[in-house]
């Protein structure tokens, strides 16, 4: 207990004035206004923050003494850690936040961002009401007029140029809901032109890691690291990006005394803590792995077994492996061979391994192949399907894996099913919806160019335009771009404009579009970027802490988060927002036939429980199933009964007995099936009911005479000791398992099938007996396959090296070429022209430095959001790039000063030079975070009064270039040249 | 504990020296185990105590936010100084001040008061204009509240505390905090001014040497002659220039924080204002003594600004002469030499 | 009663300033005050550390020693408090202070700096605990609720540990002897002269 030296002092009559000690004069005025580059325009919002009146007006609230406290828990938005945010709540204002001890997954912990939320919710600079640009001015209007202006645009577009020419951008920090919602809403709208950041961050990722072994996604999880005996974290820097990740990692680190290498261009923060770092040139990530490989196997280090009984296609890969001497690899990618063969040891023999990524994988021309690479290696070393080891990929929003998940993709309908004829009928059947409606949503679309016309059903069964080739879309003449006309219309919700490489196209792209709409709690870059004055909206959407639902995790847990607060200011939730537009468009009735809706903020919206309910009656490809709300609210309410390590609860605790926490996907069959989910995908030692699994067999049965079925492994008692292929009705019917069905669920299953019932499967099977079967009898209900080291059906089935489009090795081009022009996702993809047309440019010569980017702790994404967080705006106020000493010194440049960072396609960014060894020489790094300035120029008056963030500074993605992978489309943001000079 | 005060002096030095000193460019291995080589804080604090070259002054690394001195995790000369300033500083002010007190006491107990030898003539001569008695007391004023309110904030907690209770001190000294901010201005302005007004009379001479051997006359009856100020008083003009430059230059330092350089300059500063401070104290102690109670016809200098001609004879026997060469219309009797 | 104390386990410190901002959402510390920070020593070199610093608590504070109006006094819990109704602003606490960790509102002043700030180790002040004035005038009071201080308790990777000397020591100690390395409890001699033997 505190002794207080006088007591009664709360009664003195000075103390007035001193209430004024800690929140009057707050800040150093000037300095803040010359720090933050605020002219004096700027200076009347800053006053907020220094004048003490006004702050006081304006402060976060206080906790207020004797008021009751009610705890409401969401989770935080800013990484894929998926920690709980514990607030209290005292007469419906976020007055405290405290540590949530009781979740598994973060313990009571945060970093930066999870620490200071509660502000931006707060948020003094977020949208306040609906804003539209009348003659360059903003202008308040009401949702209303929002609605139906935007909507008679829409209408307008889709007469004129088709419902492909509005673009639909949605977000990771939606829930999975709020996802599924406007992956709906794009199918009832008819287009396919739907995306959202994961295009960015592991689009590669998704499609590299299904294409080996079935599912896009992180194999184990944050909490299984503690078990790794050896850990790589490749092309990641967690330290940073997720930082909550790192205590579980570190923990595993000094508990088994744990190799943790880190192999990345940078020496980063996490690296600080590895206990080998290897320092590797940008863009050479399959030459290091398939380096590794050549030592593994050169010493007999693979898992031999692993590879006979679970594998299908080793060899091929390696005969490109052996190409891959530690020569040739020390040449390409500037790692020693003693050094690789170390970490080669360590990661094929003291296992259980894991290698971490992130987007210093993902965001390469090559990004789809270095994720195979890395599957691969996985594969040779037996390191997939058991504690401790797999694919850990960190992905980057609180549901950026759920709304990948859910669709928010190009190529997609909610929970993989694809586009082709079955997946729509099948999402027709869940949503009771005529199949025959959807496809007269959609365009035909005429020949082009010489390219065959497309009918409307064609349409529907093809990829639309990645959002990293929005502004290509807009510009490029209409018969480049493979639908019915460009685009024309940017619907926006959620999503940065910075992110994405080539902002200089962007900027041109805006102004050519005919609408362009924002719906964010921030005004985010698009609105700064603009050069328009008219036909431009904000709209303020609450934070995800103001809204119901689930968020899943990178590990797959599902989390339900609370409402905490209702939405302040005019802002409303995604639910309620895209029910209006439907409703404006003329198809609400149809889209919410079945989700119910309850009172909220302005009338009527859609309940986030019923939405849930209708993604578990037709999640069953992903096991999206048994997570109904109440089994969910049930894990938030009993966190504290989970393990740390195996995620799992006792058998006997109340609720939530047996289950892994969140009820990581898949989780299979109908929720009273009471499936406890899967820790760890693929794992064969544990019975289905147990979490177990196999890998999926998804891509035949046999490939040149050889099968594609495991071989001699099955999980823990199965019945079929054998591989076997996915389970259809079919199938039941030949085990004679058909017996075991309800009469409803054949029922159900018969009128699906129609005249053919036979193919009905566990994933199309609506009543869920296909798969509550699979469960009773311990089976897997997608099969028991082999993962492949080859794809045949992706560019490159192999992963073979190329080089960067804008590569400091120029003499490597000829023999590690990109591919060679092509068409992908509607669009024109010139890697090749540009690759070639720098060799013979000389760009190398003249742009010396190879320029990366990442993540800082303090900032988020674009950043808007963060840097408007005066907690954390504070934390890093400028924008700057890493350059190595010997650079600096080169030219001239000390630590702090302002410089010039060119890049190769005529762009340039002022920012602070940061003089460090982090990178070495020739290597410079920038965050991406940073946004508002513009080659120099403060864009500050662009944004709604009141409304831009704190910090503002050049976005990193003004000087990337030209690159995109040729399956998914992800930038190249990884990996190009620049030039540095003093400014 | 090493001289606090020269080793900051010296750190402080050496990290002027070195200005933003760039790190030592080590050319990265390769390979390198980071957990392995984990810096130690123990070796790190050791190679700061044996001031190993390169180590810099204080435990400092890398912080995002624009604040240099953030970025010192550990200064040890932080307890460096408070060792000056809760020891040396108490010892070298009760020496100065108290020891100075004692001399004058004694001085007085012994010698007594200076009489004029002859007592006075009744005629007055011009020693200070009105715009010379002007600068004197914006100074002296000034000084007293400056030094008062300094020595205040450094022993007042010992003194004043007990006697008048923590709240009424905290009030007070905030208020003289106040004073001791604003007064410095006119301090400073002052001193500038005595410089211009009083510098052509100060500039040391054989006289002086003369005046000094002969210990200013003050022990016995002698009367070494002077000009407009003697030895002494030339001796307190540069005191207070020299302190006031010191107190005026520290205290610009101190007044607008880290202008100078980061905490090391702070406490050099703060260091340099004590130690002047307290000097000039026990000089204007001095000066004040024997401007008032010590010698019979002195304070009407800065008063009324004449003094009586004896006086002037006495203490100052060339400056009359200097005086009367200059104008005819001294009083009558004036003109006779001095003896 | 207990002797609060911080150690930050610097081979943990990831430099992600959970400290840093968890500090200013509990107290709603103003821009400019940063009453914790993370500093990286040998920043991208081998051997590289981050040390998440605050207010020590020291035992015979050179804060309390040097201050002219003895603002300063010493909880029941060691913990290192003042009053900002005594404090002058003076910065003598900032000079004598081996961890920077006395903040002010105003830098460039000219008169006065404002109130000293520093971390309270949550908890409070002189004044009546959880009261609102104790609030505005200090942050938040979580000893007083029987919680620790947020930073700690939000540590991301649970390298800041905060609690009596003898806990904390002993799970560091423990950590250490698991992991078998430790780059020492930093700031502890110079605080309390006395370290975490391992």
């Amino acid at each position: 207990m505190l002794i207080k030296r006088r007591s009664q002092d709360a009664t003195r009559s000075r103390l007035a004035g001193l209430a004024g000690g800690l929140t009057s004069g707050v800040m150093d005025r000037r300095t803040f206004l010359a720090r933050s580059g605020l002219g004096v325009a700027g200076a009347a919002a800053v006053g907020a923050l220094s004048l003490g009146a006004v702050r006081r007006a304006e402060a976060i609230s206080p906790p207020e003494p004797g008021v009751a406290i009610t705890i409401r828990k969401n989770i935080c938005t800013h990484c894929s850690v998926g920690c709980t945010v514990r607030a209290e709540v005292q007469n419906g204002v976020w007055t405290g936040q405290e540590p949530a001890w009781e979740s598994p997954i973060n313990r009571g912990t945060h970093c930066a961002k999870g620490a200071s939320v509660r502000e931006i919710v707060h948020g003094e600079r977020r949208v306040k009401y609906p804003m539209k640009l009348v003659g360059g001015q903003w202008q308040r209007i009401s949702w209303d007029q929002a609605f139906n202006e935007i909507g008679d645009k829409m209408l307008d577009i889709r007469a004129k140029s088709g419902a492909d020419s509005v673009y639909i951008l949605g977000s990771a920090k939606f829930t999975n809901e709020a996802s599924y919602l406007l992956r709906k809403f794009a199918a009832f709208w008819g287009t396919n032109n739907v995306d959202h950041q994961a295009r960015i961050c592991h689009s590669t990722t998704v499609a590299g890691v299904a294409n080996t072994w079935g599912y896009g996604a992180q194999t184990n999880s944050y909490n299984d690291i503690r078990n790794a005996k050896t850990m790589i974290i490749m092309g990641g820097n967690p330290a940073e990006a997720h930082p909550v990740s790192l205590q579980h990692v570190l923990s595993g680190k000094e508990i088994n005394r744990a190799n943790m290498i880190v192999i990345d261009p940078r020496m980063t923060r996490t690296a600080a803590h590895a206990t080998e770092y290897v320092r590797i040139r940008s863009g050479t990530d399959i030459p290091v792995i398939w380096g590794l490989m050549w030592h593994i196997i050169k010493n007999g280090w693979e898992d031999k077994d692993f590879l006979a009984k679970r594998v299908y296609g080793m060899s091929e890969a390696l005969k490109e492996v052996e190409k891959w001497d530690p020569k040739t690899v020390e040449d390409v990618t500037g790692v020693p061979g003693a050094q690789l063969e170390r970490v080669a040891k360590m990661f094929a023999t003291e296992k259980p391994s894991t290698l971490i990524w992130c987007m210093g994988a993902t965001q390469h021309s090559v990004g789809t192949a270095n994720v195979r690479a890395y599957c691969t290696l996985l594969l040779l070393t037996g390191n997939v399907g058991k504690e401790g080891t797999g694919a850990n990929i960190f992905r980057g929003h609180t549901n950026v894996q759920g709304a990948t998940d859910l669709g928010l993709d190009v190529s997609n309908l909610p929970l993989y099913y694809g586009l082709v004829e079955g997946a729509w009928r099948h999402w027709a059947r869940v949503w009771d919806v005529p199949y025959d409606y959807f496809v007269s949503r959609f365009d035909d679309v005429p020949a082009k160019a010489g390219r065959a016309a497309r009918t409307a059903k064609q349409n529907m069964e093809v990829s639309g335009i990645p959002s990293t080739r929005w502004f290509d879309a807009t510009l490029l003449p209409t018969d480049q771009v493979d639908q019915k006309d460009n685009i024309k219309a940017m619907f926006v919700m959620g999503h940065g404009g910075n992110t994405i490489p080539r902002v200089p196209g962007a900027v041109e792209g805006l102004g050519k579009l005919e609408m362009l709409v924002i719906i964010d709690p921030h005004p985010t870059n698009f609105v700064s970027l603009h050069n328009r004055r008219d036909g431009t909206y904000v709209l303020p959407a609450c934070t995800s802490f103001e809204c119901d639902g689930t968020r899943t995790a990178s590990n797959r847990s599902l989390q339900w988060g609370e409402k905490i607060v209702e939405p302040i200011f005019e802002s409303a939730n995604d639910y309620w927002i895209i029910y209006k537009f439907a409703q404006k468009l003329g198809f609400a009735t149809e889209m919410f036939k079945n989700i119910k809706l309850v009172k909220g903020k302005f009338g009527d919206e859609p309940e986030a429980e019923s939405l849930l309910r209708e993604i578990n009656r037709g999640g069953w490809s992903t096991g999206y199933t048994g997570q109904s709300p109440e089994r969910l609210k049930a894990h938030m309410a009993n966190q504290g009964k989970f393990d740390i390590v195996s995620l799992r609860a006792p058998k006997d605790a109340a609720d939530v007995g047996g289950d892994y926490y969140g009820l990581p996907w898949p989780c299979w069959g109908k929720p009273e099936v009471r499936h406890p989910g899967t820790h760890i995908l693929y794992n064969t030692n544990l019975r289905i009911m147990d979490g177990g699994g196999a890998f999926r067999p998804r891509f035949g049965l046999e490939r040149n005479g050889e099968t594609l079925l495991a071989q001699n492994s099955w999980n823990l008692d199965s019945p079929i000791q054998d591989g076997y292929p996915e389970f259809t009705y079919a199938v039941f019917q030949r085990l004679g398992w058909d017996a075991d069905l309800t009469p409803e669920e054949r029922a159900t299953i018969e009128q699906i099938g129609g005249g053919n019932p036979g193919t009905v499967s566990w994933s199309t099977d609506l009543s869920g007996g296909i798969q509550r079967v699979c469960l009773e009898k311990n089976v897997c209900p997608f099969g028991n396959g082999k993962a492949r080291a080859i794809a045949w059906n992706l560019p490159d089935p192999v992963p073979v090296h190329r080089e960067p489009i804008y590569t400091p090795r120029p003499d490597l081009v000829a023999k590690y070429p990109t591919r060679a022009d092509e068409r992908t996702l509607r669009m024109p993809n010139l890697g090749a022209t540009y690759q070639n047309g720098a060799v013979a440019s000389g760009i190398a010569k003249s742009f010396p430095i190879i320029l990366t980017s990442g993540r800082l702790v303090e900032f988020e994404g674009g950043g808007e959001e963060t840097r408007s967080n005066k907690w954390l705006a504070e934390l890093q106020q400028d924008m700057f790039v890493e350059i190595n000493p010997r650079d600096a010194g080169q030219r001239g440049i000390v630590d702090g000063q302002w410089v010039w960072v060119a890049g190769p396609e005529g762009a340039r960014a002022r920012v602070k030079a940061l003089v460090t060894e982090r990178v070495g020489p020739g290597v410079a790094w920038m965050p991406f975070h940073f946004g508002g300035w513009y080659q120099g120029v403060d864009q500050r008056g662009n944004y709604p009064p009141g409304a831009s963030p704190i910090v503002l500074g050049e976005s990193v993605n003004t000087i990337t270039t030209y690159g995109y992978d040729p399956v998914t489309g992800m930038h190249e943001g990884k990996a190009t040249l620049c030039q540095i000079q003093a400014a | 504990m090493r001289n606090p005060l020269r080793s900051l002096a010296m750190a402080l030095l050496f990290a002027l020296a070195c200005g933003v000193a760039a790190p030592a460019v080590a050319q990265q291995p390769d390979s390198v185990n980071p957990t392995a080589s984990s810096v130690q804080e123990r070796q790190l604090i050791e190679a700061l105590r044996a001031g190993t070259p390169g180590t810099g002054t204080t435990l400092s690394g890398r912080i995002t936010i624009p604040d240099r001195n953030a970025a010192n995790l550990v200064q040890p000369q932080g307890q460096a100084w408070r060792a000056f300033h809760q020891g040396a500083m108490h010892w070298v002010g009760a020496i100065a001040i108290l020891g100075m007190l004692a001399v004058l006491v004694v001085f007085y107990l012994v010698r007594g008061r200076v009489r004029l030898e002859k007592g006075f003539s009744g005629v007055k001569i011009v020693r200070f204009s009105a715009f010379e008695r002007m600068i004197h007391w914006l100074v002296a004023g000034s000084f007293i509240i400056l030094a008062l309110s300094g020595l205040n904030v450094t022993i007042g907690k010992f003194i004043l505390l007990p006697l008048v209770g923590e709240d009424a001190f905290a009030t007070l000294s905030e208020w003289a905090k106040y004073s001791h901010n604003y007064l410095a201005w006119p301090f400073m302005l002052g001193i500038a001014g005595m410089f211009l007004v009083w510098i052509g009379h100060n500039i040391p001479s054989r006289l002086d040497w003369e005046w000094l051997r002969r210990g200013g006359g003050i022990i016995g009856h002698d009367h070494p002659p002077a000009r407009k100020f003697n030895a002494g008083q030339k001796g307190v003009f540069w005191a207070v220039m020299i302190g006031g430059a010191a107190l005026s230059v520290s205290g610009i330092f101190l007044i607008f924080p880290f202008v100078s350089g980061g905490v090391l300059a702070m406490q050099f500063w703060n260091i340099i204002h004590g130690l002047a401070g307290v000097l000039l104290i026990a000089v204007i102690l001095a000066h004040i003594y024997i401007g008032t109670l010590g010698m019979e016809g002195a304070l009407e200098a800065m008063t009324i600004g004449e003094v009586d001609l004896n006086w002037a004879k006495e203490h100052h026997s060339l400056w009359v002469e200097e005086v009367a060469s200059r104008s005819r219309k001294l009083p009558p009797g004036a003109a006779q030499p001095a003896e | 009663m207990a002797r609060m104390k911080f150690l930050c386990d610097a081979d943990r410190c990831i430099e992600c300033n959970a400290c840093v901002t968890a500090c200013k959402n509990e107290h709603d510390v103003p821009w400019g005050i940063n009453r914790r920070r993370v500093v990286t020593i040998n920043d991208g070199k081998p051997g590289e550390r981050s040390v998440s610093m605050a207010c020590m608590h020291c035992t015979d504070a050179p804060c309390a020693a040097v201050c002219p109006v003895s603002c300063f006094y010493t909880t029941d819990d060691a913990v290192v408090l003042h009053s900002k109704e005594l404090c002058i602003g003076c910065g003598y606490c900032f000079y004598a202070c081996p961890f920077g960790a006395p903040q002010y509102p105003r830098v460039g002043n000219f008169g006065t700096r404002g109130k000293m700030d520093k971390c309270t180790y949550c908890s409070g002040g002189p004044l009546a605990d959880n009261s609102v004035e104790e609030y505005a005038a200090y942050g938040a009071n979580r000893l007083a609720q029987g919680k620790l201080p947020l930073c700690a308790e939000m540590c991301s990777t649970k390298a800041l540990l905060a609690g009596d000397s003898a806990m904390i020591a002993t799970i560091y100690k423990e950590r250490v002897l698991k992991r078998g390395y430790g780059s020492g409890a930093w700031g502890w001699q110079t605080a309390y002269k006395e370290t975490v033997a391992v």
